[in-house]
């Protein structure tokens, strides 16, 4: 169809020649310079004219010379896509895999950009929760450092080109063997389009590997239940729970799900008030040892004892436990599960079949099997025997195998002997990596086909038999990857691609098409009822298991290894967000580091931290003591962190570590590899190790912490208006406790009812409509640190990198304070989360001096950051110093652009760069350098609840609006919401716990909108360190 | 018969058998000689500091205050530490000229101009901090309240920072027109000497056409002292608006009421040092030793030695109450992270105490109060002293406040924060220089009231006039 044609002038319509000179020049008329008609350059400046020309050639210069700003491109839609609002978020559900880990979570996409993920609602098992690194996941998706296209020998090359090679390298073995390894697959379809693969190539097989793996346990169940397998625990129908140094609710299997279940047996009733107990085991600290109830420390070389010991005394016999406060432990725990059969249930983090054999004995005898252990539907997360990678290993440095196809597993880094796994990988005539990224092993490998972001990907998960979680792409790919199950089908001879796979497998399954829309909708499919069923225990293997268990070794120190709850077996190590969450036990970032006792401490160190002196000496100056631990033949060097609660002899050491920098520039300078440490004793790989030697180099290294202090107990005062708790027993004596402790505290200023009008000779204000507010339970709270990275993603909260960490300059928002109390060497734990407590009369409101801080109807204290001139008056004058200054552009958004080259860390640049700023949440500003931050409670989400509520015209419910925080947490810790409605879940929480319900620092009278519930232990010790310390004062006055 | 009582214990203000013109001759000689290889060497240096100051402004202001190693605990380091402690500095220049004006204190004549002049420059220096520790001082502008063009947002009035704005805006112009008028009869004598034409143009120019009749000196007097009861009240005003900044907080350690009278008397010990420390260099490099006798110098070491003392007590004061309050948090900073010397920042305390409390104790010895050596090493001690001071109040009470979780790391300078501090010295000497050369450093026409009345050469020759009757002595005056 011919354009219509319009014309605003005869001469436009006829094209005359005056139109067509009109047009070529875009000035109609001359410039209005007074001159001869030299034209412009040759016109000389007469006085009238001077103004004019300093004008416009000011105005030149200025265009000419002015800053060079960094050219920033938004590309707006030229037709706007089905179903894509800009400016509204669509929401997806899918699923985090990572290796053996499954997490349902929903995506949340943003003009096309996934930007953040949710825990998913609809999953029985996690219901909702997430951890710290399915947050960061997201951040992943937009990892510079992702290889972008399929390489040989590290060369790019096409798909096609890639494919065609394997598969002439394929025929060309001669029979050889293919093997394929891989971590744990959780998925159903993957399995199927595996065994098509290994169809294909006769002679072939399928290893799985996994990091840190769960052989002991696997062995264990196959020797006393006969399957190889791991059933699933129910600790939410524990009374009592006594974990053998599992960390269920840090690393353990799958801590979101225990943590969800953990919490219901924590959550207190006030006015019924009973706990589940807790009794845990360990040599070195761990989230969940530090969320115990009691906590027993014992060598690493001990554990088979303990547990042997522990069948013992359940079975009501003596036991021989050298160490007085261990052995009352161990009788304890007995006693404890003992009193609680068929809701007890023990579990052990070892590695070691004869442990898991002894701890399945137990579990027999305390009746779990069936009530907390169910084997009607085992999990899938960890799948790997080390022997058969040790296997594996054997033949390749053997030569038998033709190629190698490796997808997940990386054990060029995190085998024991990774040396002699490199070596035999080098006598495979093929190897390929489905890799997304340039690891260890990946780095040898000749094909490198890269795999999607979970994000980019189709999938499916069955983390728990019965029980599945879709994924569904969120994002075309980013980069020219292929999903491995793709590569796989192909190799295959498979004519159909995955996704084509994948519903066709589901479709016969859940009957068509609508079926499947529907499954990937909900994102999960559940059984309709669960079932709780138990195993025939077979105790033959029990007798040998305990005889094998021998007393505890000779070894000076002892080394155990473990995991953190951001970096994991080392698949964080490339995160940014992962490595600047400061790990819940040492509140450290960037690095690992030797972790030793206090008593350690002061023999090998020369630190006494009982000495103030010396204590603040350590303390305040970020190098720390480097110290050479030597195991076997290998020897690393790292600073030495001293932190209570660790077994005097024993020194802990996390792997993940010393990653190769070709995984990004997060990587760079953070810690060692101490998977060499492992060691391998025929069945099952052991992370701890009997005889290790340790001295101090003499050299200082420092390390990013972000507490230094962890005692609230000082010589001038316990300050318990920080932080209150107490044990049950005494909470079921006195009740009103603290409650009692507060009024007391307020009673000159009007006591708890009266203290906002009395403790100020200031009017008070009505505070109608909506109040927001929020509830902290510091017992259901684990300090896991999903939140903490929730609000990193949630706020866009900038990355500082470890320098800036060093010197006191992380921005989070949300932060995670830890204190100790009583016995230094093995400390009770408690964990505050501590956000902007948006007090209702806000020290920092009234010193800035151009109110850029300021109060709204709504109790948000808010900031205003293009008000904000940077006098850092407020973050001087906030007595719970959450707010954060930026020191230097983090963020990439400063007027003074792109200065900070060398400045600042390469990570930092690298966040900024435009790939990594895809993840940024759109709705929150990105600050600016010089501007103060903090934690707004997520007014986004808040402004967008109410709009909700206001276009349905009826009231603001809870549902509509959730903070980021509260929504990551895996246990439900964080209540939010409308303080002033009667129904919200917050009042309800602040009504049902007055007598645990305390504001810290209350009696300054800031009037603080979170509040927070005291942790309580279940324990019957009586003393209060509250009333101890009142007593102290009372004598001192 | 004597007409005036007049002590006989006291000393003359000036010395030597003096008369007008030698006054003069005296004080204007630096200006139109050329100056010394000494004076060249010091203005050189004086400038290099404070270009390096520049830089070291340029780096925050480009890069952001991340080049100084604050941190979220310790928000305010060297930057207001300085501020304060240029503040405090800035104190003895109006004291001496307005408050000792109005108390009638001849010996202020001497050293009131120089006094002054380093009561301006001071507070010249001190007001970089407040500026240039702002995030974005581009911004700065924003904590003027003028009506403008971003919608209602107008100033916090109740921000002690904003005080401090109007304190110290208020106190510079104030301090600045007092000493400004009180050089106008100076620079037309020195006009009158000029012996270059630009000399004279300048220096005319500077002297806003002073021809010295009856009337300019009337309005001159009564402006003078208007100004002196104008400043008066300032001289204790800023110093109590500055302690403001951390009375009204609610940190311990901050959250003092002593803080006014306390940070007054301290500023007055500082100023008075700082005094010392430029008198004792001037009179020597200047050859002034008639003019700022030994009487001046005794007479400010009794000033320092009593705010000294209060000061003292001001900190004592302050641990008692860390103690009787029984409030832990007010116990942890003032017994811990103060007084315990072997806190991580206990050396700055018993450093304060040291040079601010014990060591001018000796000044209650007449011998050491008119040792000249003794004076300037004090005088420097004293500054070291009120340096720590404000150190120990604002990094002591910050570094471990409320929440034992956000206790901080240890807090030492950057190079670049060091570098600020130096530019200021640099700023301060540059103009101390400039001022030397070219601005009569010792009031001329106020030197010629108290010759009046304690020149010696004045006593013996006006005798005879003294046992005059009136009207005889209005005749000879006008006959000469």
């Amino acid at each position: 169809m011919e354009q219509q044609k319009y014309w605003s002038s005869f001469g436009e319509l006829n094209q005359s020649d005056a139109y067509k000179k009109d047009v070529q020049d875009e000035f109609k008329e001359e410039l209005p310079f007074e001159a001869d008609d030299k034209g412009l350059l040759d016109a000389k400046t007469p006085r009238r004219d001077f103004l004019k020309y300093l004008g416009f050639s000011t105005a030149a210069a200025a265009v000419a010379a002015s800053c060079e700003m960094p050219v920033k491109k938004a590309i707006p839609f030229a037709n706007r896509p089905e179903g894509i609002v800009p400016g509204v978020a669509n929401y997806y559900a899918t699923t985090y895999v990572q290796d053996g880990d499954a997490v349902s979570v929903i995506a949340k996409v943003r003009d096309g950009r996934p930007i953040k993920l949710e825990g998913n609602d609809l999953s029985p098992l996690t219901k909702g929760g997430t951890s710290a690194r399915v947050q960061a996941a997201v951040l992943d998706l937009y990892d510079g450092a992702r290889l972008r296209f399929p390489t040989i020998d590290g060369k790019e090359v096409t798909l096609e080109a890639v494919d065609k090679a394997v598969a002439d390298a394929m025929a060309g073995l001669n029979g050889a063997p293919v093997v394929l390894l891989t971590s744990t697959v959780v998925s159903p379809s993957s399995q199927e389009v595996i065994n098509q693969f290994l169809a294909k190539y006769p002679g072939s097989r399928h290893v799985t590997y996994d990091a840190v793996s769960y052989t002991g346990m696997l062995l264990a169940n196959e020797a006393t239940y006969g399957k190889r397998a791991i059933p699933a625990y129910r600790f939410d129908k524990a009374k009592t729970i006594v974990s053998l140094a599992a960390d269920f609710l840090g690393t353990w299997l799958s801590p979101v799900e225990f943590a969800k279940q953990y919490a219901t047996g924590k959550k207190l009733d006030e006015k019924n008030p009973s706990m589940s107990k807790h009794i845990h085991f360990e040599s070195a600290p761990s989230v969940t040892g530090s969320n115990a109830d009691e906590k027993f420390l014992h060598r690493p070389s001990e554990t088979a004892a303990v547990a042997a010991a522990l069948l013992s005394a359940v079975n009501g016999q003596a036991i021989n436990i050298a160490d007085a406060k261990l052995k009352a432990g161990i009788e304890k725990a007995a006693k404890a599960l003992n009193e609680n059969k068929g809701a007890a249930l023990v579990v052990a983090g070892s590695n070691d079949v004869n442990v898991q054999i002894i701890v399945n004995a137990i579990n027999e005898a305390v009746g779990a099997n069936g009530q907390t252990i169910n084997w009607a539907a085992p999990v899938n997360y960890r799948k790997g025997v080390d022997a058969d990678f040790a296997k594996l290993v054997d033949d390749l440095n053997a030569g038998s195998v033709g190629a190698l196809v490796v997808y997940g597993a990386n054990p060029a880094y995190s085998w024991y002997d990774a040396d002699k796994f490199k070596a035999g990988l080098k006598k495979a005539k093929a190897t390929i990596s489905l890799n997304a990224k340039v690891d260890e092993t990946t780095e040898l490998c000749k094909y490198v086909i890269p795999d999607n972001h979970f994000l980019e990907s189709w999938g499916d998960a069955e983390p728990q038999a019965g029980y599945y979680s879709f994924i569904q792409p969120t994002i075309y790919p980013l980069f020219k990857t292929r999903q491995w199950q793709d590569s796989l089908l192909k190799w295959s001879g498979a004519t159909t691609d995955y996704l084509g796979f994948l519903k066709g497998y589901w479709s016969t399954k859940l009957g068509g098409e609508s079926g499947w829309n529907k499954a990937l909708q909900d994102g999960v499919i559940s059984p309709a009822a669960e079932t709780i069923g138990g195993a025939s225990f077979n105790g033959a293997a029990v007798a040998g298991a305990v005889a094998a268990a021998g007393a505890k070794k000779a070894g000076k120190v002892e080394v155990v290894l473990y995991e953190k709850v951001g970096i994991g077996q080392g698949q964080g190590a490339a995160n940014p967000w992962l490595q600047e969450l400061p790990d819940p036990v040492t509140r450290a970032t960037w690095d690992n580091y030797v972790i030793v006792s206090p008593a350690m401490a002061k023999t090998l160190l020369d630190i006494d931290l009982n000495d103030s002196g010396e204590a603040d000496a350590y303390e305040v100056m970020p190098p720390k003591k480097v110290v050479k631990v030597t195991v076997g033949k290998t020897t690393v060097e790292l600073p030495a962190l001293i932190v209570p609660g660790t077994e005097p002899n024993t020194i802990a050491i996390a792997v993940g570590y010393g990653r190769s920098e070709k995984l990004g520039k997060a990587v760079v300078g953070t810690g060692k590899n101490v998977y060499p440490f492992a060691s391998f004793n025929g069945t099952a790989v052991q992370f701890a190790a009997a005889d290790a030697s340790i001295e101090a180099t003499g050299e200082k290294y420092p390390v990013a912490l972000t507490q230094t202090h962890f005692r609230y107990d000082t010589a001038q005062g316990n300050r318990t208006e920080v932080m209150k708790e107490l044990s049950l027993a005494q909470f079921k004596k006195h009740p009103t406790e603290i409650r009692d402790e507060r009024e007391k505290e307020l009673k000159p200023w009007g006591g708890l009812e009266k203290f906002e009008s009395q403790g100020t000779i200031y009017p008070v204000f009505d505070r109608p409509g909506v109040k927001w507010g929020m509830n902290v339970d510091l017992n259901t709270c684990t300090g896991c640190g999903a939140c903490v990275v929730a609000c990193n993603a949630e706020n866009n909260v900038p990355i500082v990198g470890k320098p800036e960490v060093m010197r006191g300059h992380e921005m989070h928002w949300l932060r995670i304070d830890k204190y100790y109390s009583g016995d230094m060497e093995n400390p009770k734990v408690v964990f505050q989360p501590l956000m902007c407590q948006h007090c209702d009369n806000a020290p920092c409101e009234n010193v800035c001096p151009v109110a850029a801080t300021n109060h709204s109807s709504e109790g948000l204290n808010q900031m205003t950051y293009n008000r904000c001139i940077g006098t850092r008056y407020c973050a001087n004058n906030c007595p719970f110093k959450v707010r954060r200054f930026n020191w230097a552009d983090y963020t990439g958004a400063d007027s003074f652009a792109d200065n900070q080259e060398g400045k600042v860390n390469d990570v930092v640049m690298m966040m900024n760069d435009d790939l990594t700023r895809m993840v940024l949440n759109p709705d929150v500003t990105v600050r600016s350098r010089g501007v103060i931050e903090k934690c707004s409670f997520c007014v986004q989400r808040l402004q967008e609840g109410k709009l909700k509520a206001k276009k349905e015209s009826r009231p603001l419910a809870d549902s509509d609006v959730k903070v980021a925080c509260q929504q990551a947490c895996p246990t439900n810790a964080i209540t939010f919401g409308n303080a002033n409605s009667h129904e919200s879940a917050i009042t309800m929480v602040r009504m049902d716990n007055p007598n645990r319900q305390f504001y810290s620092l209350e009696m300054l009278h800031v009037l603080p909108n979170v509040s927070y519930l005291a942790k309580v232990r279940n324990t019957d010790e009586m003393a209060h360190e509250g009333h101890g310390a009142e007593k102290k004062e009372g004598a001192h006055a | 018969m004597s007409v005036k009582y007049e002590s006989q214990l006291r000393e003359p203000l000036v010395y030597g058998d003096k008369t007008y013109h030698q006054v003069t001759e005296d004080i204007v000689r630096p200006i139109e000689a050329k100056p010394s290889k000494l004076w060249y060497i010091g203005f050189y240096i004086a400038v290099a500091l404070l270009l390096f100051g520049v830089y070291s402004v340029y780096r925050e202001v480009t890069y952001g205050i991340g080049q100084w190693n604050l941190n979220k605990t310790i928000g305010w380091g060297w930057d207001i530490t300085n501020f304060v402690w240029w503040v405090g500095i800035g104190h003895a220049g109006t004291l001496i000229s307005a408050i000792l004006l109005l108390f009638r204190q001849g010996w202020r004549t001497g050293v009131n101009r120089a006094a002054e002049a380093m009561t301006i420059f001071a507070v010249m220096c001190a007001g970089q901090f407040p500026i240039f520790h702002m995030g974005r001082v581009w911004m700065a502008f924003f904590v003027l309240p003028y009506p403008n063009t971003r919608g209602p947002l107008w100033v916090n009035f109740n921000s002690p920072l904003l005080w401090d704005v109007f304190a110290i805006s208020t106190y510079f112009t104030v301090s600045l027109l007092f000493w400004y008028s009180g050089l106008l009869p100076d620079f037309a004598t020195v006009r009158d000497r000029a012996f270059t034409k630009l000399r004279k143009r300048l220096y005319g120019i500077a002297a806003f056409g002073w021809t010295g009749s009856t009337k300019h000196w009337q309005r001159h007097e009564s402006l003078s002292l208007v100004l002196a009861g104008l400043s008066t009240p300032l001289v204790l005003s800023v110093h109590t608006i500055v302690s403001f900044d951390f009375a009204t907080s609610v940190i311990p350690g901050w959250h003092t009421t002593i803080f006014p009278p306390y940070f007054v008397a301290g500023a007055i010990f500082s100023g008075f040092a700082m005094v010392q420390t430029l008198m004792v260099v001037v009179r020597k490099v200047f050859g002034l030793e008639d003019y700022i006798t030994m009487g001046h110098i005794e007479a400010m070491n009794k000033v320092i030695v009593l705010t000294g003392s209060i000061v003292g007590v001001a900190y004592l004061t302050e641990l008692f109450m860390g103690w009787y309050s029984q409030n832990k948090y007010e116990g942890y900073t003032f017994w811990y992270s103060r007084a315990n010397l072997f806190s991580p920042y206990g050396w700055s305390y018993w450093g304060m105490m040291a040079c601010n409390v014990l060591s001018p104790q000796i000044f209650w010895f007449r011998k050491m109060r008119r040792n000249l050596f003794v004076t300037f090493f004090m005088s420097v001690i004293v500054n070291i002293g009120m340096w720590f001071e404000r150190f120990v109040i604002i990094v002591t009470s910050l570094y471990r406040d409320y929440l034992p979780s956000s206790w901080s790391v240890y807090y030492s300078p950057s190079i670049w924060e060091i570098g600020f501090y130096l530019g200021t010295f640099g700023l301060f000497f540059t103009c101390f220089f400039l001022f030397a050369k070219y601005f009569p450093t010792i009031a001329i026409a106020e030197i010629k009231y108290v010759l009046k009345t304690t020149g010696e050469s004045y006593k013996t020759k006006m005798d005879k006039y003294e046992n005059k009757e009136v009207d005889e002595f209005a005749h000879a005056a006008h006959a000469h």
